[in-house]
């Protein structure tokens, strides 16, 4: 399905805007209600999320001392536009997405890990300490995670000979869905998702209990919101991305509800079943075993492509 | 305030705004020199039995994420200085609870030599939970009677110690 649009009506509403925030907001929801039912506690009212970013937005927002106030005001806004960017090239809703070009998917990661990467920086651009240990385990957390979570997506890509989202999508749709002839880069892609979102087990980035809330413990009011909402929105994004290569791809509304909640299940699953692990544990996690499997699983596609050729 | 009336736009968002403020009040939890009693009622509030999150209740680490305090102990004057500057580190608007009969009027340490009879000696001290300690019930409770205060519009602790004159530090 496609839909042509006015680009307006792309940037404010939909997909841009409008929708990616309203339905980051519905997926963080789902999120903590699934862990929280996990937990065996009643967890949050559907308008929860909504009702903190308001709030946050309503309240002071305290630029302290030994900051660069222009990169402290800057970062939360580069970090919300870098996600919102990346969902323009994403098959949202099962719907074409509205941006395709040769190499999109690129472009996309790259977009992911800016939100990452201004994280960081907010961080470092402080002189509080725990935002500065935040800030390394951010960036440390970047450095290993993000290698093993694209080799798993490009897997997809080799199977399906395209750069473009829409085009590898059109192919798992076609197919027979990937996550049963490519198990290994799923768990991977799985596994990576959880990690850029900094979702426990990987939240040494912003564990409460050592360093009070990493990166952005200095950020309050309308910063705080911005980051918040720009995690939503890739919440959004990385969801749609694993589940449009891995589970047979989107292609009509119903579709991508059913399957990126299903995804959420399994995530919030996960999340509540492990406990945190050390950054070292993390990076090791990901450099030892990651990787190197995700490196197999690519030199097994590529080699099932080239083998017909040979003979 | 005066100019709410005129203005519908304003009083849509003043809405909102305190909406917004009573779903989702975000804590943190300072022992500014009590037994602990107290703080392991506040942490049983938190547990699932009580599960506060349905509330929009969410125990932050940093207290620039936060709008309530959650304040025990008779404050000595070792945490005096530690209490009014995380006090002072929340972003407006910000409230405190005092839990428990120390926090309250010293309970059993009245007439030490090393406390500051209670906190709404050191900050401004919306809600008072009596109770040696109080049950998870009650501090439940008095929360509630600040969310309760902030729907009514009434002026916080903050800001009738704004609009007082500053006093001499003693």
């Amino acid at each position: 399905m496609s839909l042509s649009l006015h680009p307006l009506i792309v940037l404010l509403f939909f997909p841009g805007g409008l929708f990616l925030l309203g339905s980051g907001m519905f997926y963080e929801w789902i999120d903590r209600k699934l862990v929280a039912r996990y937990q065996n506690r009643l967890g949050p009212r559907w308008f929860q999320p909504l009702a903190d970013v308001v709030k946050l937005l309503a309240k002071e927002e305290i630029i302290p001392q030994g900051v660069h106030p222009g990169l402290f005001i800057i970062l939360p806004v580069i970090a919300l536009a870098s996600a919102l960017t990346a969902a323009l090239y994403t098959p949202l809703l099962g719907l074409q997405p509205y941006y395709s070009f040769q190499g999109d998917l690129i472009v996309t990661l790259y977009l992911l890990s800016v939100m990452t990467l201004s994280l960081g920086l907010a961080g470092a651009n402080s002189i509080n300490r725990f935002s500065l240990v935040g800030a390394t385990r951010t960036i440390t957390q970047l450095f290993s995670y993000e290698a093993p979570f694209m080799l798993a997506l490009l897997g997809p890509a080799i199977a399906a000979g395209t750069w473009r989202i829409a085009g590898i999508n059109e192919f798992a749709g076609q197919s027979l869905w990937m996550i049963l002839t490519q198990p290994i880069g799923f768990i991977v892609a799985l596994i990576g998702l959880m990690g850029k979102l900094e979702l426990p087990p990987f939240d040494a980035p912003e564990a409460e209990t050592e360093i009070v809330a990493g990166a952005l413990t200095e950020y309050s009011g309308r910063g705080f919101a911005l980051f918040r909402i720009g995690k939503n929105v890739e919440l959004v994004v990385g969801l749609t991305l694993v589940s449009a290569f891995y589970l047979g791809g989107l292609m009509n509304p119903l579709e991508f509800v059913l399957k990126t909640l299903g995804l959420l299940l399994v995530m919030a699953g996960l999340q509540s079943l492990f406990a945190r692990l050390r950054i070292d544990q993390t990076v090791g996690l990901w450099w030892r075993m990651g990787t190197l499997v995700a490196l197999l699983q690519l030199l097994a596609i590529v080699i099932g492509r080239a083998l017909p050729g040979l003979f | 305030m005066s100019d709410q009336s005129s203005n519908p736009l304003a009083s849509v968002m003043d809405g909102l705004k305190s909406w917004a403020r009573i779903n989702s009040p975000w804590v943190i939890h300072y022992n500014s020199g009590s037994c602990n009693g107290c703080d392991i009622e506040i942490l049983a509030t938190l547990t699932p039995r009580y599960d506060l999150e349905r509330l929009g209740v969410k125990l932050q680490g940093s207290p620039r994420h936060a709008d309530i305090l959650i304040c025990t102990g008779p404050v000595t004057r070792q945490s005096k200085e530690r209490l009014k500057r995380i006090y002072e580190q929340m972003p407006s608007p910000k409230f405190v609870v005092a839990v428990g009969s120390c926090g309250t009027a010293s309970g059993a340490f009245r007439g030490c030599y090393n406390i500051c009879e209670s906190i709404g000696d050191v900050i401004p001290v919306d809600v008072y939970v009596p109770g040696c300690a109080p049950r998870p019930e009650a501090i439940i409770y008095g929360v509630a009677q600040l969310l309760e205060m902030i729907k009514s519009g009434a002026p916080s602790a903050e800001m009738r110690k704004a609009e007082e004159p500053a006093a001499v530090e003693g």
